[in-house]
């Protein structure tokens, strides 16, 4: 791409003089991937007229081609003192700045150039993450699927909420919300016991902290301590009745704990807050299965089956179908409902436990 | 003059209200067995996973006598062909026979058990009188080779294993006599847990060396041997469909799940779908847990199987599987619907949510309270010895679960043992032959624990020991139901275990049974207005 530009660049040139001569040779060695050549004749040209801008700019060009960055940095600033707008020495000067780490020094020449995507990893470096984030989100929008761009903005996202947590932990260590972040980094890295004592202590500060319960009930959930886990989703939904998760949740802890006819109520409200959501569909038609409510159980899988076609969620309920037929003496629709499974299975792999 | 009552007495009092322990952890006078699983830094899998007990009654006596599986010394660093030093008394297996005070000596040497083989390091044990000669002989499975002891009659076992051809080889783990083919001479089922030696041993785990996962190693397949009558038995693993399928089996049970006259086969697989051996009655299986619905979860998903017990556990004359598994998942119930159907019914009936945080092994049904419904026992202990470092909510050392059964479900009960323990096997009988069933655990590393059952509270009983003629002569396969409660007979089923033979039924309020019998012969007896509360031999009659 850059040689494009240089080519349409230097198409409205003239070239009268023997620097310039040198210069073509030297465009010419490019298209033939000569590069030691290239530097030879770009070096010509800079050495025959000092104030040829476009050969320095190409001379930088050739080595930032041989990825020696130190070499190309004397270069590209050469061409700038003598061309101030040469917007693609500018663009080499800010990637040749950047690779050396010179991020600060960087971001002018790319900022100039509009490179969203390299000015967002110098800010990372300089720690202007903000600026880093709205970069990176306007490189993505022309590049969606970039994998560089996911993990740059994801990491520069990160350390957003890095500094803005541990600025709260540095000002305001014993709050409620410090509490909270230091119990989602031990959740995280599964110290549960640790995270349920910050998430208590958290509440103690202000009870009705929003998610708190929340996610303090998954933290027994992940211990598979049933009873408490519902006890704090349903404070959870108590305190935010609107919250499905909050509601789900609570439906799948009692569901767990085989109180039957509780779990389907919530998991029908949560199926009302947030309709179409797979998972609580699953754990709705488990619930009217184990009720004997085999109608609504079925009506549940099938939708699950709809909207999820080929996961392992939809395995679970084709799963679940080939019981229900089974019992109803359906034999036929169960074994089609267990291909399905077992066919998902050897897609998917089959579904891990518990 | 009277003591004025005090705070403290009321106290007391409430406390002997409230609903008393089941069991009281009895000291075992005689027995000082210890088992050794030796664990060492390389966590061979091998180390966490013995070893046995069997309850039964070698010398007809009338007690039940006991004996421990050991494991063996395991080098820390150990290589083909290992060896566990099955010599050396500490790692012997042992018998210890009950004396009439309730104390046991150690008779092991004397029996001619001794000696296990240097290449053996020990797991399970299986009783059953396969030649019907009125003494029940000892199959103990190993890693390494299995061993049949013939019971001689006169205190002392034999080693006729090369003349039987039963040794199996690689890694055995539990086994059980049964009689598939209803010819009157006890068959063996040998699960095998997985294609592993000391040379391909693996380590698992990130920062905390652990005990690998099942799947880090082949799956291999079990053994069944058909007893042929005269001593001698022929493997007929293959030919019987058994190793159409690979497993990573533990534990098994048998049942006949359909009532098609032939005992069927639940074997316990880890980290994978459980399997059901349909019995087809020709000398054949076809496995056929997941069109059974007794294969996964009610979500589709795998269990980690390692105990097993097919009995009926709400009185409706089907047998009922239990199997247990590691926490995060909840012990699997499959309820026998009929029709050769079954459902995972763990959550309806509360077992569920009293085991999604434990690790179970042994497992039984028994009606420890004598009302009419059998209750569960599980010996539990995660099996990673040092699960606490990488997840800080779950423990190595558990106490059992006691799940007292309330009409078809399940509520948790004190069952009196307050340490944890680090269990494995779990062995059920009266050992006391006081109409109260017991329950002995074996423990890694330590020494087993009796859980003797303190009766009381004025439920009748009944103990019935089977004498087949035609049938096996220990009656294994036969369905027995006593007002109304049906027994599977067997020894076997939990964990690398053998229970007592005789088939113990709680008769709540009632003093007399009525006991109906189906032979595996076919024969249908039936007895009227038994009195309660006593061992009764009911013997198969001579012509139906």
């Amino acid at each position: 791409m850059i040689q494009l530009l240089l080519y349409v660049w230097l198409a409205g040139q003239s070239a009268t003089s023997d620097a310039m001569q040198h210069l073509l040779a030297g465009l010419d060695a490019r298209k033939k991937h000569q590069v030691e050549l290239e530097i030879a004749e770009f070096g010509k040209a800079t050495e025959l007229d000092p104030s040829m801008a476009d050969a320095f700019a190409n001379l930088g060009a050739a080595y930032m081609e041989k990825h020696d960055y130190s070499s190309a940095i004397g270069p590209l600033k050469r061409a700038l003192d003598l061309s101030p707008d040469l917007p693609v020495a500018h663009q080499l000067l800010g990637y040749a700045l950047l690779s050396l780490g010179y991020a600060a020094e960087a971001i002018p020449h790319l900022e100039r150039v509009g490179a969203q995507d390299a000015l967002g990893i110098a800010q990372i470096q300089t720690g202007q993450l903000d600026e880093a984030v709205v970069n990176f989100r306007g490189a993505l929008a022309k590049r969606p699927n970039d994998p560089d761009l996911l993990y740059y903005l994801g990491r520069s996202a990160g350390l957003l909420s890095k500094n803005a947590i541990d600025t709260l932990l540095a000002i305001a260590p014993d709050s409620a919300r410090a509490h909270q972040a230091l119990a989602e980094n031990y959740f995280v890295l599964r110290q549960m016991p640790q995270a349920e004592r910050e998430y208590k202590e958290a509440l103690r500060l202000r009870p009705d902290l929003p998610g708190v319960h929340l996610e303090l009930g998954q933290v027994y959930a992940n211990s598979a301590l049933w009873p408490e886990a519902e006890q704090e989703f349903a404070a959870g939904t108590k305190l935010q009745p609107g919250n499905a998760e909050a509601t789900y949740r609570l439906g799948s802890a009692l569901l767990q704990q085989g109180k039957v006819r509780e779990a389907r109520q919530e998991l029908e409200r949560s199926d009302s807050l947030k309709p179409e959501m797979p998972e609580t569909l699953y754990s709705l038609g488990k619930a009217a299965s184990l009720a004997g409510d085999t109608a609504a159980a079925e009506k549940a899988w099938v939708r699950v089956i709809e909207l999820e076609k080929e996961t392992s969620l939809a395995a679970q309920a084709h799963f679940g179908l080939a019981g229900l037929y089974r019992k109803q003496g359906k034999i036929a629709e169960a074994q089609q409902q267990m291909r399905e499974f077992q066919r998902l299975q050897g897609a998917i792999g089959p579904p891990r436990s518990e | 003059m009277a003591r004025p009552f005090k705070r403290r007495d009321f106290l007391r009092f409430a406390t002997l209200a409230a609903a008393a322990p089941i069991f009281e952890v009895k000291q075992l006078h005689g027995i000082d067995f210890i088992l050794q699983n030796s664990p060492t830094p390389q966590k061979y899998l091998i180390e966490t996973m013995p070893g046995g007990v069997a309850l039964f009654d070698y010398n007809n006596d009338g007690l039940l006598d006991i004996f421990f599986v050991n494991g063996g010394k395991i080098a820390n660093t150990l290589h083909v062909p290992e060896n566990f030093e099955r010599a050396n008394p500490r790692y012997w297996n042992r018998l210890y026979r009950q004396n009439r005070d309730g104390s046991f000596t150690d008779v092991t040497e004397a029996a001619g058990l001794a000696r296990a083989g240097n290449g053996n390091y020990g797991m399970g044990v299986a009783v059953g009188d396969y030649d019907n000669d009125g003494y029940p002989d000892l199959y103990v499975t190993s890693y390494g080779k299995n061993v049949l002891y013939h019971n001689n009659g006169d205190g002392t076992f034999t080693d006729v294993t090369a003349k039987a051809g039963v040794r199996g080889g690689g890694w055995s783990v539990s086994a059980g006599f049964f009689d598939y083919n209803n010819d009157g001479h006890l068959d063996l089922f040998v699960t095998r847990y997985m294609d592993w030696d000391a040379d391909r041993n693996k380590i698992c785990g990130g920062d905390w060396h652990t005990y690998c996962p099942p799947a880090a190693f082949p799956a291999t397949t079990c053994l069944l041997y058909r007893n042929r009558g005269d001593g001698t038995f022929e493997d007929v693993s293959e030919r019987s469909g058994i190793t159409e399928k690979k497993e990573r089996a533990l534990g098994v049970a048998f049942a006949d799940y359909d009532d098609d006259g032939f005992t069927d086969i639940f074997v316990s697989n880890d980290g994978m779908q459980q399997y059901l051996f349909h019995n087809n009655g020709d000398g054949t299986f076809r496995e056929c847990a997941l069109e059974a619905g007794a294969a996964l979860t009610s979500d589709g998903k795998g269990l980690s199987g390692m105990g097993a017990v097919f009995q009926d556990y709400d009185n409706d004359g089907r047998a009922d599987v239990i199997v247990t598994v590691l926490p995060r998942e909840l012990y699997g119930l499959y309820h026998n619907d009929g029709a050769g159907a079954f459902s995972y019914q763990s959550l309806e009936t509360g077992l569920g949510a009293l085991t999604s945080g434990s690790s179970g092994w042994g497992v039984g049904l028994e009606d420890f309270d004598n009302d009419g419904w059998k209750d569960l026992f599980v010996a539990q202990s995660h099996v990673l010895d040092n699960v606490e470092q990488i997840d800080a909510s779950l423990r190595y050392k558990e106490l059992p679960l006691l799940a007292l059964n309330r009409k078809g479900r399940f509520e948790r009960a004190d069952s009196g043992l307050t340490t944890p323990v680090a269990a494995r096997g779990a062995a059920f009988g009266d050992i006391n032959n006081d109409g109260w069933m017991d329950v002995i655990i074996t423990t890694l590393g330590g020494p087993p624990v009796l859980l003797l059952n303190r009766g009381g509270g004025g439920n009748h009983w009944l103990s019935i020991t089977l004498r087949g003629t035609h049938s096996n002569r220990d009656g294994y396969g036969a369905r027995v139901n006593v007002n109304g409660q049906t027994r599977f007979a067997t020894s076997g089923g939990s964990y690398i275990c053998a229970n007592d033979k005789r088939l113990h039924f709680g008769l709540g309020s009632m003093e007399k049974a009525a006991v109906e019998i189906l032979w595996p012969s076919g024969t249908k007896q039936v007895l009227k207005d038994v009195r309660a509360d006593q061992f009764v031999e009911i013997r198969e009659p001579e012509h139906s």
